[in-house]
């Protein structure tokens, strides 16, 4: 991780255009279009060796700003990586329950939980912070707007009706 | 010509001057001005956090609210630059360099008040600008053909690149790649076979761009405040405020930065109208033009809290933002990342911004551009009386608001879709992007590029059929070899400009040699 920022960066999307190019060689070609000028593969097979060129570019040569020309480890350290973690954990928490709690209580949760993890201990606080936010969110959208919002597996499975 | 420009203006207030419209405007302002004073958050994460609320309006509203948001971006940063030296975004930086030594001084009021009178003075005479040159360009672009729109889609792209200056200038383009890339996947629009889909359906219809934009600018914007533990609640503390409400400007400090307002208003203007510029350039070449036209004493104040550096970059930033709204509507071309993010709106409202939009939507055209006066309005007599009671907004804590811009933009995406795949696929990109961000990659190329990447296949494959698979394209017609040499002398200023530091002595060394 001793490796310049910005040529990690490159790196990692040189790892990307060379699969975005080994990909393109992939897509499907009608019979017609095979023998034409530009067909589904030119663009992708164009930008995959732009990408490598240029990525190329970046990681051969020298930096322009070398007085502030960091590694990559530097960059990435002395960063609070716990709480984005657990953020980035609730997101995906918030996204997968949606479907099921529905809206309202996984959206209160989610506030909450967010809250919670940056530190906020008064209930009182987390409580104001997530629900009045949700449910005047959901009136709006609902009631106002006229948006159709599902209501989540449970609200059914407890017996709800449309 | 004249009579085109008041049947033009007569539609635009016909379609902005409704009570919604208004409304809209006002709410847009205000919005924009509560995103733009957090810091850390700019006009490009602003405007895409209220694209799905306009979604639920017609094109023109919806415009109308999102220009609304735009301005109010601008001054909510310029706001937080002043008060607490923490710019939302790179074009307010330059309103720091002034405005902070003058608020420090004990007068953020008078500072404040400029910043007002100086956006509001750029932005009108921006917007007067705008309008008589934004109907003489769509009426040249109605010549255009496919080769000299992908041209210019290519000289849009690389002027972004170029803009970034010779440090930034490969990343920049490297990440336009990326974006142009990420446009690729999904179904091929002309021969219908699927691209880099993996058999998924969530794919076939390529990646959502307000996905795309929440996850580069907003949810990174949030886990960055995380990463850096920033935290401004209580910099500016409740005592400061009664030193605010002070907004008394005399009229000796008027005539001192009127010359100053005039001339950054034109040059902000023409900076924002060129593709890829943005307000940033603009700020930063108006506030570097009066250092140097500056008398010897005012001089001496720059960087100490001067009227005058500080008027230059908010008329400049204005000016700009309102003339990047000239390639964004009469060529399609975003200026700058913000009207990237607006023109991805134009298109998914089913409008193809361009020369066309002028003639067949004149209500969106004249009505972005008469709701630039009235937002302008709005912010000086509504928003310049309030700034003591949004200044209060910088106190509200990180705990809350960092929560609260990862569930807007989670819902702002799921309310338009309501499929979770891109949710999860918003969280995957934001983290790639955020490790992007840290690596010092910029987000507004790939933004970019993502927008204009379906335009420029399309573009490219219909000159290609034109001229029966030839690229001759390229240099016979000539509009399009006009527009190849400007991207050329793009391409070229930063290598001239890396290959001439790689002349230069270094400093350092010869300091340690002699």
């Amino acid at each position: 991780m001793n490796v310049n920022r910005e040529k990690m960066g490159a790196l990692f999307i040189l790892a990307l255009s060379i699969a975005y190019g080994v990909y393109a060689y992939k897509i499907p070609l009608i019979f017609l279009s095979q023998g034409e000028t530009f067909n589904a593969r030119t663009m992708p097979y164009a930008l995959a060796i732009a990408g490598v060129v240029i990525s190329l570019l970046i990681i051969i040569l020298p930096s322009y700003d070398k007085e502030k020309a960091i590694t990559a480890k530097k960059a990435l350290s002395g960063f609070d990586w716990r709480r984005t973690a657990w953020l980035t954990g609730l997101m995906i928490a918030y996204s997968l329950s949606m479907p099921w709690v529905g809206f309202v209580i996984a959206s209160i949760v989610f506030m909450a939980g967010g809250v919670m993890i940056l530190g906020e201990r008064n209930i009182k606080i987390i409580l104001l912070a997530s629900i009045p936010l949700v449910l005047v969110l959901w009136f709006l959208l609902t009631k106002v707007l006229g948006m159709y919002i599902a209501p989540g597996e449970l609200y059914y499975i407890l017996g709800g009706t449309e | 010509m004249w009579e085109g420009l008041w049947t033009g203006m007569a539609v635009g207030i016909q379609t902005t001057m409704i009570p919604v419209n208004i409304g809209l405007v006002l709410l847009g302002c205000f919005v924009g001005s509560f995103i733009g004073m957090m810091p850390g958050l700019g006009p490009i994460t602003a405007v895409a956090l209220m694209i799905p609320v306009t979604y639920a309006l017609d094109p023109a509203s919806g415009m109308v609210l999102l220009a609304g948001v735009y301005y109010g971006a601008i001054f909510g940063g310029s706001t937080c630059s002043i008060l607490i030296n923490a710019p939302g975004e790179a074009a307010t930086v330059a309103t720091a360099i002034d405005g902070y030594p003058l608020a420090q001084k004990g007068k953020p009021g008078k500072a404040l008040a400029i910043a007002a009178y100086s956006s509001f003075s750029g932005g009108t005479i921006a917007v007067v600008l705008l309008m008589l040159g934004a109907p003489l360009m769509a009426n040249v672009a109605k010549t255009f053909q496919s080769s000299d729109y992908f041209a210019l889609m290519v000289m849009g792209l690389t002027a972004v690149s170029a803009f970034a200056g010779p440090g930034g200038f490969l990343k920049a383009l490297l990440m336009t790649v990326v974006g142009l890339m990420l446009a690729t996947v999904g179904t091929d629009q002309t021969s219908g076979v699927q691209r880099f889909t993996f058999g998924s359906m969530n794919l076939l219809d390529g990646l959502s761009f307000i996905m795309l934009a929440m996850a580069t600018f907003a949810i990174t914007e949030g886990f960055l405040m995380v990463l850096k533990r920033q935290d401004t609640t209580g910099v500016f503390k409740e005592e400061n405020l009664a030193s605010i409400s002070d907004l008394k400007v005399t009229r000796r400090e008027f005539r001192k930065i009127a010359p100053t307002i005039g001339r950054s208003s034109l040059l902000g203007f023409f900076i924002g109208a060129l593709p890829g510029a943005g307000a940033t350039l603009g700020s930063f070449l108006s506030y570097g033009m009066e250092q140097r036209l500056a008398k010897p004493k005012d001089k001496k104040e720059f960087g100490k809290g001067s009227l005058i550096g500080l008027a230059a970059p908010e008329t400049g930033n204005n000016a700009a933002s309102s003339g990047s709204f000239i390639p964004l509507l009469t060529l399609g071309i975003p200026g700058s990342g913000t009207t990237a993010v607006m023109l991805g709106a134009l298109i998914a409202y089913g409008i193809e911004p361009g020369p066309r939009m002028f003639v067949e939507r004149p209500e969106v055209f004249w009505a972005v551009i008469m709701s630039m006066y009235l937002g302008n309005v709005f912010l000086l007599v509504l928003n310049l009386p309030l700034i003591p009671y949004f200044a209060r907004l910088l106190a509200v804590p990180r705990n809350i608001l960092i929560p609260g811009i990862l569930f807007f933009s989670i819902i702002g995406v799921y309310l338009i879709t309501f499929n979770n795949f891109d949710i999860n696929a918003m969280i995957l990109i934001s983290v790639i992007a955020l490790v992007l961000r840290l690596f010092d990659f910029p987000m507004a190329p790939l933004l970019l590029g993502f927008i204009l990447g379906g335009l420029m296949e399309d573009n490219l494959r219909r000159s290609l059929v034109i001229y029966d698979g030839s690229f001759c394209f390229l240099w016979e017609r000539s509009i399009t070899l006009g527009i190849n040499l400007i991207t050329l002398t793009f391409l070229c200023s930063p290598i001239v400009q890396w290959l001439l530091s790689l002349r230069r002595p270094n400093p350092s060394k010869g300091s340690a040699s002699g």
